[in-house]
């Protein structure tokens, strides 16, 4: 029993950066319809960034997402525009971005990999090795610190989207993208500004892993298809799926780890999207297709 | 283009075959006795090497068409087929002694029934969820083999060389895989004039009109995913005992899908001749680029880089842009 609550710890304090993770992926889709597969590559992009200023500077990891944030979602505009801007709007371009950023995860893999090779690195500073003692429980500090920071992160796009101008926009343009344009909302600008502040979610998840867990160019593709199975849990486009998503697959996992060893552990992710895939496609909060 | 072909049309359109008849005629008689140099002259052990990978990738590109190209279904799993027709071969081979020559066909059977268990799961969605469930499957499928004991783990499995006179070991892959390939372009050849084809095309335009103009869209999807396995599993049981040793890590990473999906879009999804000029194109510039900068990161990047030109310029592919614009030579238009 002791043992079954610690690892419900360990499951929900990760599944709180999984969340954060998950957020940025999942908004995009809601806004924008486009499943970003680069979206994990971008996370290590950034937590690369943490880990130079973390080695070059001593600029404590967690403390990096005021740069890896906001180089992040001038990425994101900079990738919208580049890449997204005309092909958004019309249905037959739209089929191949999906490709489109599958394309770009490969090139930001390959060149990290180039640069700085494929050699597992990852952050250490003193709380990554720290624990709190409660009883007979504890609590690895990294993994707290990471969820307390991602669940601050949520609670401020939680509350930029509900009550913000440009967040009720956001919420109009997932609801029905045509509807929104018709009332006057700038859908374009919307997105633009969807996909920053995705990949400003990204890169704040990116400077999380970089102390949670190492990481390697090569990695992200693991990480991504975990995103996505979580997401496609919750339902795709529902922030509120993806943090159930995230909390309950991680927790699973967590058993599953300790149970079977960590090799497995990701397995429990793709099992689970198949499994979603055959009982709920559509996931536990997403809408039904129609027809 | 239309009005050109009403006036002129049959002229022109037995001009066209006669030619396309004469093309295809000189490739096969070709391809049939390119060996030939190696027994007279030898030396041509390279080439051979080149053209029996060309093929298998021509063979793969077509495969892949199928699914990606008719239906509009984007897989980025497709390796998942070519390691398991590899290791079906290789279990056969290795513990039952039948020889991967003669087991070929029945690999190719096995990856096309895990083809449809696959996407009986994996098709009832459309969109996005697919593709997402493509990428889970060669992770998935990485992880079940590394831990295989049976069929060596991530240490991979050794088989033994074919036993033949080192000059001429080649030749049996080289006839086998050009089989394969022919096989593989005559099945999309076929599919395409089938009414299943048809069906499959309708899917890709509009799935729910095609849903109610009564096309069983998710059988079809399943069937379109399942073929598309067949002549994939096949190529990777030879590709499999060509190598004389098959890891995880050689089929299943996710740059080998992707560039499954790279050479079919760059010569045109949803043509006939596209995937072979893609898989030329492609083969040549993958060797140039090896050479050049040896098979690491940079290797990624060019095809990432290659790709993105591709989808942002030429979505069509070379034959989809050469056709619309009506500049398609006769000899590659086999719609």
């Amino acid at each position: 029993m002791t043992q079954a609550i610690q690892i419900l710890i360990i499951g929900l304090t990760l599944g709180g950066v999984f969340a954060l993770m998950a957020s940025g992926l999942t908004l995009i889709f809601g806004v924008m319809g486009i499943v970003n597969l680069a979206h994990a590559a971008f996370m290590v992009a950034a937590a690369f960034i943490s880990f130079f200023a973390y080695k070059g500077l001593g600029l404590d990891p967690i403390a990096s997402i005021v740069l890896t944030m906001p180089v992040m979602f001038v990425v994101g505009l900079v990738v919208y525009r580049l890449f997204f801007a005309r092909s958004i709007d019309d249905p037959k371009k739209r089929s191949v971005l999906v490709l489109v950023t599958f394309a770009m995860a490969l090139v930001i893999e390959g060149t990290l990999g180039f640069f700085f090779s494929n050699i597992y690195r990852s952050t250490n500073p003193p709380y990554a090795y720290d624990a709190f003692l409660m009883g007979p429980f504890y609590l690895p500090k990294g993994q707290f610190y990471a969820t307390l920071m991602s669940a601050l992160i949520l609670g401020a796009l939680w509350a930029m989207l509900r009550f913000t101008r440009l967040g009720y926009a956001i919420r109009a343009t997932t609801h029905n993208r045509t509807a929104a344009e018709v009332v006057g909302v700038n859908v374009d600008r919307v997105s633009m500004f969807v996909f920053g502040i995705g990949m400003a979610l990204a890169g704040a998840s990116g400077s999380m892993i970089s102390f949670l867990f190492s990481f390697y160019p090569g990695k992200h593709w693991e990480w991504v298809a975990i995103l996505l199975s979580l997401v496609v849990l919750g339902g795709m486009g529902s922030l509120l799926g993806a943090l159930i998503g995230a909390l309950s697959l991680s927790v699973i996992s967590a058993f599953v780890n300790s149970a079977y060893g960590p090799t497995w552990s990701p397995v429990t992710f793709y099992l689970a999207l198949f499994a979603i895939l055959l009982i709920r496609p559509q996931g536990l909060l997403g809408k039904k297709p129609e027809l | 283009m239309s009005t050109d072909t009403a006036i002129a049309g049959p002229a022109d359109q037995t001009d066209a075959n006669r030619s396309r008849r004469i093309f295809l005629g000189i490739i096969i008689v070709a391809t049939l006795a390119f060996p030939l140099l190696q027994v007279f002259f030898g030396g041509f052990s390279y080439w051979l090497h080149m053209a029996l990978f060309l093929y298998m990738n021509i063979a793969i590109a077509s495969s892949w068409n199928i699914i990606g190209g008719f239906a509009g279904y984007i897989s980025l799993g497709h390796n998942v087929f070519f390691a398991i027709g590899g290791y079906s071969a290789a279990i056969l081979f290795a513990y039952f002694g039948v020889s991967p020559f003669i087991a070929f066909p029945l690999c190719g059977l096995i990856s096309m029934g895990f083809g449809f268990i696959i996407g009986m799961m994996t098709l009832r969605t459309r969109g996005p969820t697919f593709i997402i469930s493509t990428i889970a499957l060669v992770l998935l499928a990485k992880i079940l083999l590394d831990n295989w004991d049976y069929i060596g783990g991530s240490n991979g499995i050794s088989l033994p060389l074919l036993d033949m006179p080192v000059e001429y070991v080649k030749l049996p892959f080289y006839y086998a895989m050009l089989a394969i390939a022919a096989g593989s372009v005559f099945l999309g050849y076929s599919v395409r004039r089938w009414k299943f084809g048809l069906g499959l095309r309708a899917i890709s335009q509009d799935e729910t009109k095609a849903e109610v103009a009564g096309i069983p869209t998710r059988f079809y999807k399943t069937l379109a995913f399942a073929l598309s396995g067949l002549f994939i599993g096949m190529a990777g049981a030879l590709w499999g005992y060509y190598l004389t040793y098959l890891s995880p890590a050689i089929f299943l990473t996710i740059l080998v899908g992707a560039k499954f999906v790279l050479m079919t879009i760059l010569g045109g999804r949803g043509t006939i001749s596209g995937p072979i000029v893609g898989a030329i194109i492609f083969i040549s510039a993958n060797e140039f680029f090896v050479a050049q900068f040896g098979a690491t990161e940079l290797n990624i990047v060019a095809t990432g880089v290659l790709l993105l030109l591709v989808l942002m310029f030429f979505p069509e592919g070379i034959v989809g842009t050469l056709k619309r614009n009506g500049k398609l030579p006769a000899i590659l238009d086999w719609d």
